[in-house]
């Protein structure tokens, strides 16, 4: 459903992404993982169009998207959640929510009609219950549910998750699980999300890519990847003879 | 047209140049460091002209004897606007934005009372040297520009050599490229961020010393003197004071060129379009860090 | 309760159209003028302004573009004002398309003073023009009715402006677009990831705020039967305006109208009574005050203080 073909993107003399190939198919949730500031936000950067590849392609659907601008890809149906969450902190939870309803692939023009389908969303996120809290003081946990809805809220069909699961506890990563489950089963949006969270990665992806450097380390089932030695090495170093 | 004609004209503008290479220093020193759009900034010049007019008319006081003074006094009056106005607005969410909106306060503020208790007559600092040139072949010079030149040249050196060789200054830089750190390392943000607000004031006034040599000011010119102080600074780079003085030789360059052909009310509309331009396409300024 | 509103509103807006009926002197009609113009000019401003967070230091240029329009069809062409007024308008709308386009790319701080140069730069080039009368301006003839019909015709359509503009942003403001305009004010980024396009949304608002205010420029530009570039493109007026709406709180439809009304009453009484000046400095020290401490508008200030207070 979504391709990438030699990608690769630049920040002056830094190579951020390179001649990275990936493939998510339809209905699949699939993970992308490395160390830090291996290129993973990058990569969704480039796709969503805020910083563009610079050479290479990537194509959703059959149709290249490589240089079209972030509303245009919003609106070819790939929504986002960003690593620190951003809700638009001035307004209330439903105004959010609103707002991207509003401005989704389903034309509902009023803003009643908005709101109701709004509130739907909060249901299925389970944050009704706080639709007229400021969303600036909601906290971490909700806040990012709160990003889910938004996103949700565009009626997307593929769905980028920036480290949805950091700074959650157990139980709450457990439910994040079942959510995420739902939104692939229930909304049939194919999902590819950038994780640390090893326990959330093996939870729901049934497939991995790695990257390190901006370059594609291994891809593959979970276990066979987690086993993979050049993917242990970069995670946590050279096994030492003394 | 000879071409004696044309080089006398560029000479003329690069002096001019400078002056307000020296106008902006400030500028971009405290938006640079401080995050802080001080729209008032050229307003402070009118005054310092204004004080540099009456030391000079009512007390016969030559200005550039004047200067040391007329420095000290817009450094006083620099601190007192930092401590009423510029360092609550740091606390802004949005420093930029807040600081412009009231440094525009302020601008209008001291623009009107300057207005009110000086009258709004256009005023010209004449010491008697800044009226004759010098002969350099058939091109003349006037000594005014001259003059200035060599203050904001001195005046520029010196806030270099502030920044560069001194604690203090040194201080203002660290504070600059990593507040937290410099914090950290036992810089008191507060108050290099008030030594480089109060610097920034005095260098404008002695810039509009420099002006009222050649040109006659009075109160609302301050706009006019804020657009070119923009210009300059986002030419040259925000908050880099060789880039802010590269900007104002080139813009006086500019300026000296066209006038030569062009009237000169056209030789600014082109000026801003430049500066749309750059703002557009270079917004780091031509020579910016 | 919602009715009882509607009443009351409806009833003070009949009593501000009949009010020149009772032949009031000169200097209330000058004054109620002027208080509409303002409420014209805030509530056209605030689209961008306030519920977009871009704010424009050069939003005078339309109102100017609209005065100036008005007064060379009449001294040239001899067309009343009421015609000319929309399209007067209309070039703002037009000046606001071009210029629109990529100053609005810019962000922040670096929009609004390239706002501001568009304002300095339309001044100078008015100052030099002699088709617009240059630097002595453009004298022009006054409708051939008595002086007191004149007076009224102005009031009545600066009047009927200023409630057009106020109910176009209000009903923005509770419109989807409002929603978009808001969202890019919040978060631009975010809002792109919305699909808002956010580049046509941003340019609606210019140009819609420009058209407003030109028309606004335009009735004021004849009822003053004088342009001069120094005193249509003052820079006071665009701190006025920011002033305005600020205080009232720029993230509603009634913050810039109480703004424009409170103030603009204020300013009308000190310039009056007291000095132009003096009026100047008063208001940059509101500004400076108002920023500091009532960012959102001293209403919202007021009700956060008595929420305190209760609590």
């Amino acid at each position: 459903m979504l391709e990438g073909v030699q990608v690769c993107r630049r920040f002056g003399g830094l190579r951020a992404l390179t001649n990275l190939d990936f493939v998510v198919g339809q209905g699949q949730i699939v993970g992308l993982i490395g160390p830090n500031g291996s290129g993973k936000t990058t990569l969704f950067n480039a796709i969503t169009g805020f910083y563009p590849a610079d050479s290479g392609r990537i194509i959703y659907k059959g149709k290249e998207i490589t240089r079209c601008r972030p509303y245009e890809i919003a609106r070819l149906g790939i929504a986002r959640t960003f690593q620190i969450v951003r809700p638009l902190l001035g307004l209330s939870v439903l105004d959010n929510v609103t707002t991207a309803v509003l401005y989704g692939r389903e034309a509902i023009g009023s803003m009643g009609k908005g709101r109701g389908r709004a509130l739907e969303l909060l249901k299925f996120v389970r944050l009704d219950d706080k639709k007229d809290v400021p969303a600036q003081r909601l906290v971490a946990a909700e806040k990012k549910r709160l990003e889910l809805a938004r996103a949700l809220a565009l009626k997307p069909e593929f769905l980028l998750l920036d480290e949805v699961f950091s700074g959650l506890n157990d139980t709450e990563i457990q439910d994040a699980i079942k959510l995420i489950f739902r939104i692939r089963d229930e909304l049939g949006v194919t999902i590819f999300l950038i994780e640390h969270v090893m326990k959330a990665v093996m939870g729901t992806c049934e497939k991995i890519f790695v990257i390190q450097y901006g370059v594609k380390l291994a891809e593959g089932k979970p276990e066979e990847v987690s086993r993979d030695p050049a993917v242990i090495e970069a995670y946590l170093g050279k096994k030492r003879a003394c | 047209m000879s071409l004696s004609y044309i080089i006398e004209s560029i000479i003329s503008g690069l002096l001019l140049g400078g002056i307000y290479a020296l106008l902006s220093v400030g500028f971009g020193l405290t938006w640079g460091t401080m995050k802080v759009l001080n729209i008032s900034h050229a307003v402070f010049a009118v005054l310092g002209a204004f004080v540099a007019y009456w030391m000079f008319v009512k007390a016969g006081i030559d200005p550039l004897i004047s200067l040391p003074l007329l420095a000290t006094l817009l450094f006083l009056v620099g601190a007192v606007v930092y401590r009423l106005v510029i360092r609550p607005v740091q606390k802004a969410k949005d420093v930029i934005m807040a600081s412009m909106v009231a440094t525009f306060g302020v601008a209008i503020v001291v623009e009107n009372a300057m207005s009110f208790f000086w009258r709004p007559d256009p005023r010209i600092l004449k010491p008697p040297y800044a009226g004759s040139s010098i002969f350099i072949g058939d091109m003349a010079i006037s000594q005014g520009p001259l003059i200035g030149f060599i203050m904001a040249v001195s005046a520029i050196t010196l806030l270099y050599l502030f920044l560069h060789h001194t604690y203090i200054g040194k201080g203002v830089q660290a504070t600059w490229q990593n507040p937290m750190g410099a914090a950290l390392v036992g810089i008191n943000p507060g108050r290099v961020s008030l030594i480089t607000f109060a610097l920034s004031i005095a260098s404008a006034g002695l810039a509009g010393v420099a002006m009222a040599m050649i040109y006659a000011f009075y109160p609302s010119v301050q706009s006019v003197w804020t657009m070119f102080v923009f210009l300059v600074t986002i030419v040259g780079g925000v908050g880099s004071v060789i880039g802010t003085g590269l900007a104002g030789l080139l813009i006086g360059f500019i300026i000296g060129l066209c006038a030569a052909f062009l009237p000169f009310v056209w030789v600014n509309v082109l000026l801003f379009a430049l500066l749309l331009a750059i703002l557009l396409f270079k917004p780091e300024g031509l020579f910016g860090a | 309760m919602k009715t009882r509103k509607y009443i009351l509103v409806l009833l003070a807006m009949f009593v501000l159209f009949a009010f020149p009926i009772v032949k009031p002197p000169l200097f209330f009609l000058t004054l109620c003028f002027s208080v509409f113009m303002f409420v014209g000019l805030t509530e056209s401003w605030n689209l961008l302004g306030g519920y977009t967070g871009y704010v424009s230091l050069g939003h005078i240029a339309f109102f100017s573009t609209g005065a100036y329009t008005t007064a060379v069809c009449m001294n040239r062409l001899g067309l009343s004002p009421f015609v000319t007024a929309p399209l007067g308008g209309i070039f703002s709308a037009i000046l606001a398309a071009l210029v629109g386009y990529p100053v609005l790319r810019l962000k922040g701080a670096y929009f609004t003073i390239s706002s501001l140069l568009l304002a300095v730069v339309m001044q100078l080039i008015f100052m030099n023009w002699d088709f617009v009368g240059s630097s002595t301006g453009l004298w022009y003839k006054l409708l051939p009715v008595s002086i007191e019909m004149n007076r009224l015709l102005f009031y009545e359509a600066m009047l009927i402006l200023a409630t057009i503009t106020t109910l176009v942003v209000r009903y923005v403001e509770r419109s989807k677009f409002g929603a978009g305009l808001v969202a890019i004010r919040e978060d631009e980024d975010v809002a792109k990831t919305m699909g808002i396009n956010t580049p046509w949304l941003k340019m609606k608002a210019f140009i819609l705020g420009a058209f407003l205010a030109g028309t606004v420029g335009g009735i004021y530009g004849y009822y003053m039967s004088y342009v001069h570039p120094e005193v249509t493109f003052s820079m006071n007026t665009s701190l006025l305006i920011l002033l305005m709406s600020f205080f009232g709180g720029c993230r509603t439809w009634s913050g810039p109208l109480i703004g424009a009304v409170v103030l603009s009453l204020a300013n009308q009484l000190i310039v009056t009574f007291i000095g132009a000046e003096i009026s100047r400095i008063l208001y940059g020290l509101l500004l400076v005050i108002v920023i500091m401490f009532m960012p959102d508008g001293v209403i919202q200030y007021a009700r956060e203080a008595f929420a305190r207070e209760k609590g």
